[in-house]
């Protein structure tokens, strides 16, 4: 079968003054479908600078990404966003939620961005995602009165929504208590089952080892990429 | 339909934060506000001073009336002096004769400031005489259940008849009495009353309520007076034969200045070439007003324009700064999939919200500023220049604000659009 997503060459030049910095010196990773794998890395490893360009939110300088059998490296603007809309989910570490938007529409709110949507619709969506999240019962709530392991559950929500292929979780658990870090690792290595691959991107190797396979990545480059 | 789809939310999202921001938003809004405010109460106010003054020039005999007044001879013909007739019927008889772009001639003869006197009441008012054609001169008429105005038979026969003004009878007569087959005195003689004239109200500025009528309207002064024979006055009262003036009515206002020179030839001729006479228009008084109007107008509009102005940078203002608050609510959306133009049309109708609820909130204002305004003018001025509403100029000021907003919003709208995702989900 081939891989969800292929990497190859993969590079991003940064100009800092009269440097250039090398986020991705050099990147080549194929990601399965329904694999869960935590990229580790400290700060400064290109950890946060992969995802980016995986999530379609930034574009590499130099190499290939095919995605789902088609090349996506070099897509204009908006058509990253459609991506980000139909095949990508994020999770973060600071929730980011809307404050003035109720839980059932903060987990719809991916869904406004489609094409010919029906409100009514995507309302039916966001409930049957916060049902799988545990989260039903909070639906005309705001963030503001959630704890943070709910918020991140509302998060989740969010990012299955409409059923993407990949989900990235940037720091998912970094504003967690022990109890909560624990329920929402397992309940996005739960999300495989559905097909979905999640990346989690962490520096935190307690946290990367809830997943199956680890890749570290050092200035740039992968170092070590283990399948446990 | 797509557009809509995407409009909606958009417009939805803007009612929101708009709900969520009350005083940050009409503090914004309140250059909007004021814009349209002055905006609409502005145009509205001179709006009902040109109507009003148009009334004023249409209650003087309008744009087609000529006036013919008697004058002293000019320094160099003060020696011919014995040879000025003054105004004459001959004068009517010549201009009836020679200038056929006038309709109607109407002789005045003014007796004075008379008392006339009715079973015990009496009330002082101008008689004056006249003929037939004082009816269309001066624009006035004689209702049909109220009599008859005064006929060339009157005038021909000297006959002791009067017309009364309108708010003469009620100080001649108790209210149940038909003045008209009534006999009033002046001076002793015996007058019967043949008609009363029209009541005239500034129609469209409904002032006076029907109640106060009686007790002396803004118009009061055009309902007053009292008309007799012009043969009656002058043979009666004035003993001889000098009108006080002409009053000319032409029947094509275009042809207003021709017909000026055409009276003065003939005046000039019949009067010997003496300049014991004066000729004046509405035509100078009009085209005064025009340009007071027009400047009116410019400088009112260039008041409302800067505060419209200065209202769209307050937009703009408070959208920039609304934006820098929500950065990391840009970068949220925007990774969820929201494209550039959806978070600048999120941005543009916040805008428009705001610019259209200050809109309304504004037209709101100008209803309480006409109103105040009218509530003055009505105690200050005996005209009272009275303007209503009119919902063009309603509809203009708020199409105005939409247009201010939409524009103020624009910038703000794109900044958002442009906004990198990564760094506004970084910001904090």
């Amino acid at each position: 079968m081939p891989p969800l997503i292929a990497i190859r060459g993969l590079r991003k030049t940064y100009r800092m003054g009269d440097e250039n910095v090398h986020a991705l010196d050099g990147v080549d990773l194929d990601f399965q479908k329904g694999e869960f794998v935590a990229i580790l890395g400290p700060s400064g490893s290109g950890k946060s600078t992969l995802m980016h360009i995986l999530g379609f939110m930034d574009t590499p300088s130099e190499g290939s990404i095919v995605f789902d059998g088609e090349e996506v490296a070099r897509l204009d603007a908006d058509r990253r966003a459609w991506y980000r809309a139909h095949r990508v989910g994020f999770v973060f570490q600071a929730f980011n939620l809307l404050p003035r938007l109720t839980i059932e529409e903060n987990v719809a709110l991916p869904l406004l961005y489609r094409d010919g949507t029906d409100p009514a619709a995507n309302l039916a969506a966001a409930h049957a995602a916060l049902e799988r999240v545990g989260m039903s019962h909070r639906l005309g709530h705001r963030p503001g009165q959630l704890s943070g392991g709910e918020r991140q559950r509302v998060a989740v929500a969010r990012a299955i929504v409409g059923t993407p292929s990949i989900i990235f979780a940037d720091e998912p658990t970094g504003n967690l208590d022990v109890k909560n870090v624990d329920r929402v690792l397992e309940l996005l290595g739960s999300l495989i089952k559905e097909g979905i691959t999640v990346v989690l991107v962490t520096h935190d190797l307690s946290v990367a080892e809830k997943a199956r396979r680890v890749i570290s990545m050092r200035a740039g480059l992968v170092q070590e990429d283990r399948v446990r | 339909m797509r557009l809509f789809d995407r409009v909606r939310p958009a417009v939805i999202n803007g009612l929101r934060e708009l709900q969520a921001n009350k005083v940050r938003s009409l503090l914004s809004m309140s250059g909007i506000i004021l814009g349209v405010a002055s905006l609409v109460a502005m145009v509205t106010v001179v709006q009902g001073m040109v109507g009003n003054f148009r009334q004023f020039v249409d209650a003087m005999g309008g744009i087609e009336k000529i006036t013919v007044v008697r004058e002293l001879l000019p320094k160099e013909q003060e020696h011919l002096a014995e040879l000025s007739e003054g105004l004459t019927m001959r004068d009517v008889a010549s201009l009836r004769r020679t200038v056929p772009l006038v309709r109607n001639i109407s002789p005045e003869a003014r007796v004075g400031y008379e008392k006339i006197v009715h079973d015990g009441r009496e009330f002082s008012t101008y008689v004056t005489g006249v003929t037939a054609d004082y009816l269309p001169v001066a624009k006035r008429w004689v209702e049909p259940d109220q009599g008859r105005f005064i006929s060339d038979l009157d005038v021909l026969n000297m006959t002791d008849v009067i017309v009364l003004g309108s708010a003469v009878v009620p100080e001649l007569f108790p209210a149940n009495v038909d003045p008209v087959g009534q006999v009033v005195r002046i001076r002793g003689r015996r007058f019967t009353v043949i008609g009363v004239l029209n009541n005239i109200e500034g129609t469209g500025m409904q002032v006076r309520s029907a109640s106060s009528r009686s007790s002396g309207g803004s118009w009061r002064w055009r309902n007053s007076g009292a008309f007799i024979p012009v043969s009656t006055a002058l043979t009666k009262y004035i003993g001889n034969d000098r009108l006080t003036g002409l009053g000319l009515r032409i029947a094509d206002p275009e042809q207003l200045r021709d017909a000026v020179e055409q009276t003065e030839r003939t005046m000039l001729a019949a009067h010997k070439g003496l300049r014991d006479f004066s000729i004046s228009t509405n035509e100078q008084t009009l085209e005064d007003f025009r340009k007071t109007e027009s400047a009116f107008k410019l400088s009112l509009g260039g008041v409302a324009g800067i505060s419209l102005f200065v209202g769209g940078i307050g937009i703009m203002n408070v959208m920039l700064a609304s934006i820098n608050e929500r950065i990391r609510e840009i970068g949220v959306r925007k990774a969820v999939g929201a494209r550039g133009s959806d978070l600048f049309l999120q941005f543009l109708a916040e805008a428009a919200v705001v610019s259209v609820v200050g809109g309304l909130l504004g037209l709101l204002v100008s209803v309480g500023i006409v109103s105040l305004m009218n509530f003055i003018l009505t105690q200050a001025l005996p005209t009272g220049a009275v303007a209503a509403l009119d919902w063009v100029i309603m509809g203009e000021g708020l199409a105005f604000s939409v247009v201010i907003g939409l524009v103020a919003g624009v910038y703000p709208a794109l900044r958002a659009a442009k906004l990198d995702p990564i760094e506004a989900l970084r910001h904090e």
